[in-house]
């Protein structure tokens, strides 16, 4: 221990050797020490490294994570997933459910100075989006007429009423793309793409591919005096073992995500100059899971899939693999988020109630003790994942059930899964803040679509929950909402279509200089406008 | 006509005390046959799966339930050590064996038939040792997806070709002699000529090098399974360096001790390797190169 | 000097037509994988709907049939284009070109070191055949030989990071630490110091016992024993008579293995989290990233094509008694 720290020691006195004797700029800058003050440099880690900045082209998650700075969207959210204002200051939404009407802050401009507008938010979720970003596609397909009323004023009037509407607004799920940029022109071949052009505190400066991304603060924001960081630069660190290290050393003062393997968390956790927190992605909400291919010997039989989840202990799960983070899942929905019903059946850790199943379900153990075989595909996402596939295999094993293991790469994966072809595979998939956002799509019949991942998979039909979810879908009434889907909570468990592992957490780790990082359900991808530094 | 070939009783005795003179060898065989009782007895030694959790994780060396330590699922690496050597033995010799039988046969075809036959075989065994070994060895388990038969090929395909080579070199040499002159009048068939005149005849250089190649091969299974491209079903030494990488710093013992076996197995083949050499090829031997 | 140029080209001439077979075999050896990039991407981009995968497909051009991939394939590689990253959104000679430095600073630099102190040890073991240095170092060398590279690296990330603190563990650079000039460069030559021993400790041990035999065989051949008894110092005879006739067979199997050093470097690069080719190639297959992966292989091939002419030219030079045989 006190040779790692001698080490960390040496490379900081380094550096500030190094700084000190190439930068006057320590020397020179007047600092003017009060609360919220302007001024500071974050660093960040981006990993792996964004395609494009574009959030409305691309939507994986480095990119959320830095275009969010650049671009906005009508609302945010708070840590109960409640609407927050962003670029529209306030909304109505009309009793039958159908029309919403947002007025939008009147000073806000592009970074190239033109005025942001109705205009653009029309553009975006009637036009752009629908054509580059699926998860848009599928919400606003649902809008019979998208309308500027005045130059900030937007209506949306929707074929029928949709419960999770006023949850799609954040910047990832509908970001306001520039229509005087974008309009009429190729999207994914505009050369504009190269230096992203948004409404948020902070602008595109400078990417230098394989290392660092730099935006700047943007002097024209619309909320007055902010932001108060000058610059923030994101770091894009391709290895595990350097990004810790990078904490460790205080060169980056942020991570997200998977940025730190769950390994390295208790470590990092002790360090005096960080912060750890699982706040801040409430929206995302992401629930993993053993899924089961229904349609497979055995595991079309409910007590096979029972016997599952009493073989399996998920705390030693959370605490020996995940090293201490999530929460052992109870059903299909994550407690963090909306229309969570506790009251569902309960699977104990319990070999010997999982044996009795698998007896009762006529799987009797043959001469090797063995009574039935099953393969496992291990999610290629990580050593984690295939740490977890050696344990369900043991645990399986210990109820005299033999699982193989198979491992590919994730074009496999996709492709196997997909189609159909595993017997029990892990996944998980963030929530989204509604359940009929990122849960129905998991159990309801329709979505049964061979080729297509993240789709109902296993090919679990039940018109029941079917009927629940389609019904729940179609009213914005949360009374009613939360009985309807507490009632298809109920069968899902009862069911066990998908064997559930963990309310899975991600780490933040910030710099303790750096405060108001997380204010909000998307945490990370939130605009930081807010965000300033303490100075000592 | 079978003058050439020596008889086995003289050979057998010869070969022995040719083989005992060299100490490293003798060293290197003994430590070899430890290896294979191990895990020929791993049941034995430890009946339990070495997947299964035994013990608490994280636990050091000498403790009370695991020898060796257990690795961060409370595994025994001891156990993983006595089953991993039967995934080490068996994946080096099947895919030595393999490597034997195309770079064998292509050499021998190579060199028996000589002209266009010999260029066509020679540019094909190039092309395969232009690509870095390694990388194609990466690839092809990679694509066709890890498990036994493909890591054995996978290294068998990247292997063969100094075989092929060294093969088609005796077959030329061998050819022009006159006992093979001889059967040649005689009107024998070329199969039977390839299969019963000049084989047994190449067949040290070919024995000591396949020796060699087992090593190789263990080192290469190994690195595969380092890098997360093993059978995932398999308990395997490279598996366990791997496995232990990220932890390094709480947990030296789970890579050590993995990594000490694997260094062991391979530098006893090797002394076995070279004891061979000079009890089979005396004329090589000085030479002192594989 | 006509015959080598005669030579050189004949030698260039096979060259351009091995990389172009190994092109053809990499392309469908790579094509022959199940999986499609496209529902990859599509997944990853939060939701798939057969709509997404399409437009995906067409802008890769995976809908083509696989004889018009591969003739646009080849028809590019006559270009030296390499093709496009879609995962990357980057060409991908760019991307190699990225990563190529730091795999060539960590094999050269390796490569160099092991062929000089291979040759050292080598010689220096020859030289005093049965006594215990020879011994020591064969011994070490048997050892070098036998041992997993990445274990020899994680065992000395474990002594030289985790335990003594003195030298870096991970990656090319302090990341952020504002190092100009001086230290910046001193900070890199830290942080390879780890990687180049390791790489390089396995061929110094292919080297020194290559060299050991071949001076042994030389040691006692007519032209020596002349140098002796003219009385010439031993230096003398070592390094003009014995070391540059002895020298040969460790050039030719060096320039053949240089090559090969780039696969070893894909561990290395993995163990200590270095951003080279190796590393790019090791995730290229994972994420099923065909046009890297293509790159990669060519590049590689490339590489080696061109050190097995260099050692050719390199033979020929340094004996000039040896015919070049066409």
């Amino acid at each position: 221990m006190s040779n790692r720290l001698r080490y960390i020691r040496q490379s900081l006195t380094a550096a500030a050797l190094a700084a000190a004797l190439a930068t006057p700029a320590l020397l020179s800058a007047p600092s003017v020490a009060v609360a919220q003050e302007r001024g500071g440099t974050m660093n960040i880690i981006v990993q792996p490294e964004p395609p494009l900045l574009v959030l409305g082209l691309n939507q994986q998650g480095p990119t959320q994570t830095v275009a969010g700075k650049i671009y906005q969207g009508l609302l945010t959210y708070d840590f109960n997933l409640k609407p927050q204002p962003e670029l529209a200051e306030s909304w109505e939404v009309s009793p039958d459910g159908k029309v919403y009407t947002f007025k939008l802050v009147k000073n806000a401009k592009w970074h190239d100075g033109k005025p942001f507008t109705a205009a653009d938010v029309v553009f975006s979720t009637s036009k752009m989006l629908m054509e580059t970003h699926p998860r848009a596609r599928a919400v606003f397909a649902k809008c019979e007429k998208i309308e500027a009323l005045d130059d900030y004023t937007v209506r949306f009037t929707l074929k029928e009423p949709f419960g999770p509407f006023l949850q799609s607004f954040e910047v990832s799920s509908a970001p306001i793309m520039p229509k005087h940029i974008y309009d009429g022109s190729d999207y994914k071949a505009n050369p504009a793409n190269a230096t992203p052009i948004g409404t948020g505190p902070f602008k595109f400066k400078e990417w230098v591919k394989g290392s660092y991304i730099h935006l700047v603060r943007n002097d024209e924001y619309w909320k007055a005096g902010k932001p108060y960081l000058d610059d923030i630069y994101f770091r894009v660190i391709p290895d595990a073992a350097s990004r810790s290290v990078a904490v460790e050393q205080g060169t980056v003062q942020q991570t997200q995500f998977n940025d730190i393997e769950t390994f390295d968390v208790p470590r990092l956790k002790q360090l005096p100059n960080v912060e750890m927190t699982t706040k801040g992605y409430e929206f995302f909400a992401p629930l993993s899971w053993i899924e089961i291919n229904t349609r497979n010997k055995p595991l079309d039989d409910k007590r096979f899939r029972q016997a599952m989840m009493h073989a399996i202990d998920r705390k030693f799960i959370r605490d020996k693999i995940w090293f201490g983070l999530g929460r052992p899942a109870t059903g299909p929905v994550n407690s963090v988020t909306r229309f969570y019903e506790p009251g569902v059946k309960k699977y104990d850790f319990d070999p010997k109630k999982a044996e009795a199943l698998l007896e009762e379900a006529g799987y009797k153990k043959g001469s090797d003790g063995t009574r039935a075989k099953v393969k496992l595909l291990v999610m290629p996402y990580g050593e984690t994942w295939t740490r977890l596939g050696e344990y369900i295999k043991q645990a399986m094993k210990r109820v005299g059930v033999d699982v193989t293991l198979e491992t590919t790469d994730s074009a496999g994966w996709v492709n196997r899964v997909s189609n159909w072809d595993y017997d029990l595979t892990f996944n998980f998939v963030y929530q989204y803040g509604d359940p009929a956002l990122g849960v129905s799509r998991t159990y309801v019949s329709d979505n049964i679509r061979k080729g297509v991942m993240f789709s109902n998979t296993m090919g679990y039909a039940n018109p029941e929950v079917d009927r629940l979810f389609a019904q729940a879908a179609q009213t914005n009434k949360d009374e009613e909402r939360q009985q309807l889907y507490s009632a298809a909570q109920k069968i899902l468990v009862e069911d066990v279509p998908v064997a559930w592992l963990l309310e899975m957490e991600f780490p933040t780790f910030v710099d303790k200089r750096f405060k108001n990082a997380i204010t909000t359900a998307i945490g990370v991808n939130e605009s930081y406008d807010s965000v300033y530094m303490v100075k000592k | 006509m079978t003058a050439a070939v020596i008889t086995p009783s003289r050979r057998g005795s010869g070969f022995w005390r040719a083989f005992a003179r060299n100490k490293g060898a003798v060293l290197g065989l003994a430590f070899l046959l430890l290896i294979v009782l191990m895990a020929i007895f791993a049941d034995v030694l430890f009946p339990t799966s070495p997947w299964d959790m035994t013990a608490a994780p994280f636990e050091p060396p000498f403790s009370e339930d695991a020898l060796l330590g257990s690795d961060t699922l409370g595994r025994d690496i001891a156990a993983g050590i006595a089953h991993g050597a039967r995934v080490s033995l068996l994946i080096g010799l099947t895919s030595t064996a393999v490597a034997v039988l195309i770079g064998v046969c292509l050499g021998a075809v190579s060199g028996f038939y000589g002209g266009w036959v010999d260029d066509a075989v020679m540019r094909f065994t190039e092309l395969f040792q232009t690509i870095p070994n390694f990388v194609l060895a990466v690839v092809l388990v990679a694509i066709f997806t890890p498990s036994l038969t493909s890591i054995v090929l996978a290294i068998a395909i990247v292997s063969w070709p100094p075989l092929a080579r060294l093969a088609r070199g005796e077959f030329m040499s061998l050819r022009s002699r006159e006992f093979v002159q001889a059967a040649v009048t005689t009107g024998q068939s070329n199969l039977t000529i390839i299969w019963r005149q000049i084989l047994p005849n190449s067949l040290s250089p070919i024995i000591v090098s396949a020796s060699l190649m087992v090593a190789t091969a263990i080192l290469l299974e190994s690195s595969l399974s380092f890098l997360g491209l093993g059978d995932p079903n398999l308990m395997s030494w490279g598996y366990m360096v791997g496995a232990a990488r990220t932890v390094i710093r709480q947990a030296w013992w789970m890579s050590f001790f993995p990594g000490i076996a694997i260094l062991l197995t391979v530098l006893a083949l090797n002394l076995v390797g070279e004891g061979l050499n000079d009890a089979l090829n005396p004329k090589l031997a000085r030479k002192g190169r594989a | 000097m006509p015959r080598i140029a005669v030579f050189i080209s004949q030698r260039l001439v096979k060259a351009v037509f091995v990389v172009l077979a190994i092109a053809v075999f990499n392309f469908f050896l790579v094509h022959a994988a199940p999986g499609d990039p496209a529902a990859v991407m599509a997944g990853e981009a939060g939701a798939a709907d057969a709509k997404f995968v399409e437009q995906l497909r067409q802008q890769f051009g995976l809908d083509r049939p696989l004889y018009e991939q591969l003739g646009t394939y080849m028809g590019k590689v006559v270009q030296a284009d390499l093709g496009y990253s879609y995962r990357q959104q980057r060409p991908v000679f760019d991307l190699l070109m990225d990563r190529l430095p730091v795999t060539l600073s960590l094999t050269l630099t390796s490569f160099v070191l092991a062929l000089i102190g291979g040759v050292a040890l080598g010689t220096l073991a020859a030289m005093r055949a049965g006594t215990w240095s020879d011994t020591a170092i064969t011994v070490v060398g048997l050892t070098a030989y036998a041992t997993p590279i990445f274990w020899i690296g994680l065992m000395l990330i474990l002594l030289f990071s985790v335990n003594l603190g003195w030298l870096p563990a991970f990656g090319t650079e302090s990341i952020g630490a504002g190092y100009t000039g001086w230290a910046a460069l001193m900070d890199r030559v830290e942080h390879l110091v780890l990687p180049v021993v390791t790489l390089g400790l396995f061929y110094m041990a292919v080297y020194t016992r290559l060299t050991r035999a071949s001076i042994l065989e030389v040691r006692d051949m007519d032209f020596v024993k002349t140098a002796r008894a003219k009385g010439l110092p031993e230096w003398r005879i070592v390094s003009v008579h014995i070391l540059r006739n002895a020298i040969l067979p460790v050039i030719t199997v060096a320039g053949f293995q240089a090559g090969h050093l780039i696969g070893g470097s894909i561990l290395i690069e993995t163990v200590f989290a270095l951003p080279g080719i190796g590393r790019l190639a090791f995730e290229a297959v994972l994420q099923r990233d065909y046009q890297v992966l293509l790159g990669i292989f060519l590049l590689t091939s490339v590489v080696v094509v061109i050190f097995n002419l260099l050692t050719d030219l390199i033979y020929s030079l340094v004996d000039p008694r040896i015919e070049v045989a066409p």
